[in-house]
């Protein structure tokens, strides 16, 4: 039986599917006794998905755009 | 992670530019602009900068082609430019904003068992995952990363490369990519948790 401390440390590569099956399964056992664990699986599993989702909106400002393309027409092509 | 098709074309691309074709040079700023100008943004969360990193790394490019021998992926070799370039902004910039992640890390009893309440918020609507005010506070979390840390969950997690391509472009083994990246996501999860747990006591107290 394995406790919250191993399970965390476990949850990378849970996550990634590289654990053994047997360590796997100790652990999807521990995640039906545990409800905390669960809630941190899925918040951690979300947290990726999350901050991915709101910093991957960053585009280019259309000014900065401008100013990139000019750059690359004259700045560097030109030289 | 680039695609078969993807590492092909960067490949014709870099043939190309370098035999002197400078329209291959339009197709990888297309292709690039964007991944770099947002990675530097997420880096030095200033505009001026990240512009500036941006035209930086593309002079780089266009420059520095022929010294760019095919060891390593075309785009782990423009990561890796532009890694450099927004560390030289961010050393002559602000200062250091880190913080220490140890205490926000989890917290355990004797036996090994979580002490905190967990509240599970993956399941909110998505209008309060998305809001602006989430979106902030992640910037923010980000920026309070230590660069190590950072560096390698903007890579992985945001920029979704592979853990081997990490390891790549930073130099790191995997077992150090791994554990940097699960540092920086126990951080994040923290913060975020926080965050929508104040959420949920305003919620309450109404």
């Amino acid at each position: 039986m394995i406790c919250c401390r191993e399970c965390l440390d476990l949850l990378y590569d849970y996550l990634e599917g590289t654990l053994d099956e047997k360590v796997r399964h100790s652990l999807e056992e521990h995640f039906q006794d545990c409800p905390p664990c669960i809630s941190f699986l899925n918040t951690y599993k979300t947290t990726s998905r999350l901050c991915r989702e709101s910093l991957t909106q960053t585009e280019i400002p259309e000014i900065v755009q401008i100013k990139l393309r000019d750059f690359v027409q004259n700045k560097i092509k030109k030289h | 992670m680039p695609t078969q098709e993807e590492r092909a074309l960067d490949e014709k691309l870099v043939r190309e530019l370098k035999a002197g074709k400078e329209e291959a040079f339009d197709e990888i700023v297309k292709i690039y602009q964007r991944k770099i100008y947002a990675l530097a943004f997420n880096l030095t969360r200033n505009p001026m900068d990240a512009q500036d990193v941006t035209q930086d790394v593309l002079l780089s490019i266009f420059k520095k082609i022929d010294t760019f021998q095919g060891k390593s992926a075309f785009s782990s070799w423009v990561y890796r430019i532009t890694l450099n370039a927004a560390y030289m902004k961010l050393r002559t910039r602000k200062k250091d904003q880190s913080v220490s992640l140890e205490e926000m890390l989890p917290s355990f009893n004797n036996s090994g068992f979580q002490q905190e309440k967990l509240l599970d918020w993956s399941e909110a609507t998505d209008s309060l995952l998305f809001s602006k005010e989430t979106r902030k506070l992640i910037e923010q979390a980000v920026d309070q990363l230590p660069e190590k840390e950072k560096v390698v969950f903007l890579l992985r997690d945001v920029e979704e490369l592979s853990t081997e391509r990490v390891a790549e472009i930073l130099d790191l083994s995997i077992p150090a990519v791994k554990s940097r990246l699960h540092r920086a996501r126990l951080f994040l999860r923290k913060k975020l948790s926080q965050h929508f747990e104040e959420y949920a006591a305003r919620g309450e107290k109404k």
